[in-house]
């Protein structure tokens, strides 16, 4: 074959704070990819206490530990796609690459053989979607180096967690990234939180990139049956403004909305606009 | 108090040095007499009254020397005086008598720091080490820590230092609206050179007794806190609390284990979200099991739980096949609103039932450690 080979795309869902839904948002990002045809895996780099095999209610067979052996083993002959689990529904198929079982088997993952995984893992898929812990750790730093896009989540509930959110965008900043890498995603807009929207623009010195709208309600049921929101029937407003960030994230449909914070029923909008479909 | 120094000290050199720092140290210090041989100190120094003795313990026998000046002065103070601090003797010493310990040569506010520092109480040898862990981060763990810490100090009127180990997010200073000079950085940076009087500088006052060791302002990219020094550190500060409480980085990495390692306590905290956070706490136990006294020494703790009752209690310790020490209610609105404002959800509501719930674990942590060697 004469065609140059194409390395696929790496979104890497990142925060400073815990429990933003990076797991939530990259499970839906994985689907969402899948269903529009792409051949997207999801990778989940929360190596000790990740959550996605549990949001999809997978029972890897291979982890991520076995394609590190393999690598030990093998070298670069070694096949990533056998550590591989699929998920598949309604006709729609993604691959997860799950953390390892054992605690153990986590804390010894090395941070060099995981980014060969993803390299070679970038010549067999569109997209590689990368589930991450919340910490600058040597692991999280070389796949922000190597993303295409860093997704960085955040929620507003009390001021430690913005103060968080603040500082993880300026050591990012530090970092020297391309400015159209780092996306910054709200989630849980319309929360139930003590702080105005304006003053947390203010503090953070940054505009939102994208808001998701507070659903917990969705999210814990998408959540329990396993079942990524815009996979599911009759899509609520947090299923539909996910499918429009990752409209937005990969360029198709591009819609130049403005993020707005203020708005009460970001259902409302999102109906107007793909309300037929 | 006016102290009445008794100054021992083989050293010709050194005894003129720290001669004239006691001479410096104000109104309140004066050296009423000197020696450079333990027992002219011991058959002449009783002439002069001294309610202070700084004694000088290197190359010798520190316990056999601290018990014959206790002897011959009931009434006095004793510090210890030596070239390095060691942390390993340093119980012995106070069960022999010495009320504390400090580096030489040192300054007249070093000399005033550990008069503060220890007149009162002496030096801590019992102190209880508590690591409070999570598997995952959003625990409420820095919340309940700042509490606890609080109702430690209040209900006990004893000595509670806080340190913040969260090397990258490290909370605390946020929760007691403090903007500190000097963090963890800097005290791992300066541990060789520190005895616990100097280490008590670098924690920040934020009440008559809870100090706080605060994290670093800005993520750290590259671990500017070895493990030795962490270490270290929380050696030291067993000589200046009664009570020490670690906050460390969620899952299990070197800082998290390595202050475990040194800890009474291990208490995992995990908040009750709605997803799959009981597995992981399980997860989180089964590692901590490796410990022969797992059973005494790792505690189960559940915050944002609803209903905060008995029976939610025993249905998720069920759940878990383990026991639950503490379960803390959901009480987003008061944390958060002390969090902004730089109080403590406990006094803003001390009625509530979070307050009860920390009061009831803090008096589970005062009741299982009476034994004291400083009562006079």
């Amino acid at each position: 074959m004469a065609e140059i080979e194409q390395n696929g795309a790496i979104v890497t869902l990142f925060s400073t704070a815990s429990a933003v839904g990076k797991t939530l948002v990259g499970t839906n990002l994985a689907a969402e990819l899948a269903r529009g045809g792409y051949r997207v895996c999801l990778l989940d780099l929360d190596l000790q206490f990740g959550d996605v095999c549990n949001y999809l209610q997978l029972m890897p067979e291979s982890t991520i530990a076995d394609a590190q052996q393999a690598f030990a083993v093998e070298g670069d002959h070694a096949r990533v796609e056998a550590c591989l689990t699929p998920y598949e529904r309604d006709g729609i198929i993604f691959y997860v690459l799950a953390n390892p079982s054992l605690l153990e088997e986590a804390y010894n993952i090395k941070p060099d053989t995981v980014k060969r995984i993803v390299q070679q893992l970038q010549t067999m898929f569109n997209y590689i979607v990368i589930d991450t812990s919340s910490m600058f750790s040597v692991l999280n730093l070389s796949m922000l180096d190597i993303s295409t896009v860093v997704v960085f989540l955040g929620i507003v509930d009390f001021l430690p967690t913005i103060k968080n959110m603040k500082s993880g965008i300026d050591t990012l900043k530090k970092l020297n990234y391309d400015r159209n890498k780092l996306r910054i995603v709200l989630n849980r807009s319309n929360a139930r939180t003590r702080i105005p929207m304006d003053e947390v623009t203010g503090i953070l010195g940054e505009t939102f990139y994208h808001i998701l709208p507070n659903d917990f309600q969705a999210a814990n049921a998408s959540i329990k049956s396993g079942v990524p929101l815009v996979l599911s029937q009759g899509g609520d407003g947090l299923g539909l403004a996910l499918r429009e960030l990752v409209r937005r994230s990969t360029n198709q449909h591009y819609e130049e909305e403005p993020a707005d914070g203020n708005e009460k029923n970001s259902g409302g909008l999102f109906h107007r606009l793909f309300g037929k479909g | 108090m006016a102290y009445r120094v008794l100054l021992v000290e083989r050293n010709r050199l050194m005894i003129e040095q720290l001669a004239q720092v006691i001479a410096q140290a104000g109104d309140n210090f004066q050296l009423v007499a000197r020696y450079q041989a333990p027992s002219d100190a011991l058959g002449q120094g009783v002439l002069f009254k001294p309610n202070l003795i700084l004694l000088d313990i290197d190359g010798q026998n520190g316990v056999s020397l601290i018990t014959e000046f206790c002897k011959v002065y009931p009434e006095a103070s004793i510090l210890c005086l030596s070239e390095r601090w060691q942390a390993d003797g340093v119980s012995q010493l106070v069960q022999a008598g010495a009320k504390g310990y400090l580096v030489k040569p040192f300054t007249a506010e070093e000399l005033q720091a550990a008069v503060k520092a220890f007149a009162k109480s002496g030096m801590e040898v019992s102190s209880k080490v508590m690591t409070f862990f999570s598997p995952k981060g959003k625990s409420g763990k820095t919340s309940l820590i700042a509490n606890l810490a609080m109702t430690l100090g209040r209900r006990t009127q004893e000595q509670v230092g806080v340190i913040d180990a969260d090397l990258q997010f490290g909370d605390l200073a946020v929760f007691f609206s403090l903007k500190p000079q000097a963090t963890i950085v800097e005290a791992a940076h300066d541990i060789s050179f520190l005895s616990p009087v100097t280490l008590n500088n670098y924690f920040v006052p934020v009440s008559e007794y809870v100090h706080v060791l605060c994290g670093t302002a800005e993520p750290n990219l590259i671990d500017k806190v070895g493990i030795e020094e962490l270490e270290s550190i929380i050696r030291m500060a067993r000589s200046l609390y009664r009570y020490i409480l670690i906050d460390v980085p969620p899952g299990f990495n070197p800082t998290s284990i390595a202050a475990s390692e040194l800890s009474d306590m291990v208490y995992v905290v995990t908040m009750l979200n709605g997803g799959y956070e009981l597995q992981h706490t399980r997860r989180a136990l089964e590692i901590f099991k490796d410990w022969q006294d797992y059973e005494e020494r790792v505690r189960t703790v559940f915050t944002r739980v609803t209903p905060c009752d008995m029976q939610e209690k025993q249905r998720l310790a069920q759940e878990l096949g383990e026991p639950v020490a503490a379960i803390i209610p959901n009480a987003y609105q008061v944390v958060s609103e002390a969090a902004d404002n730089g109080s403590m959800a406990m006094d803003l509501e001390p009625d509530s039932e979070l307050a009860r719930s920390i009061n009831r674990l803090a008096e589970h942590i005062i009741g299982r450690h009476r034994i004291r060697w400083d009562q006079s």
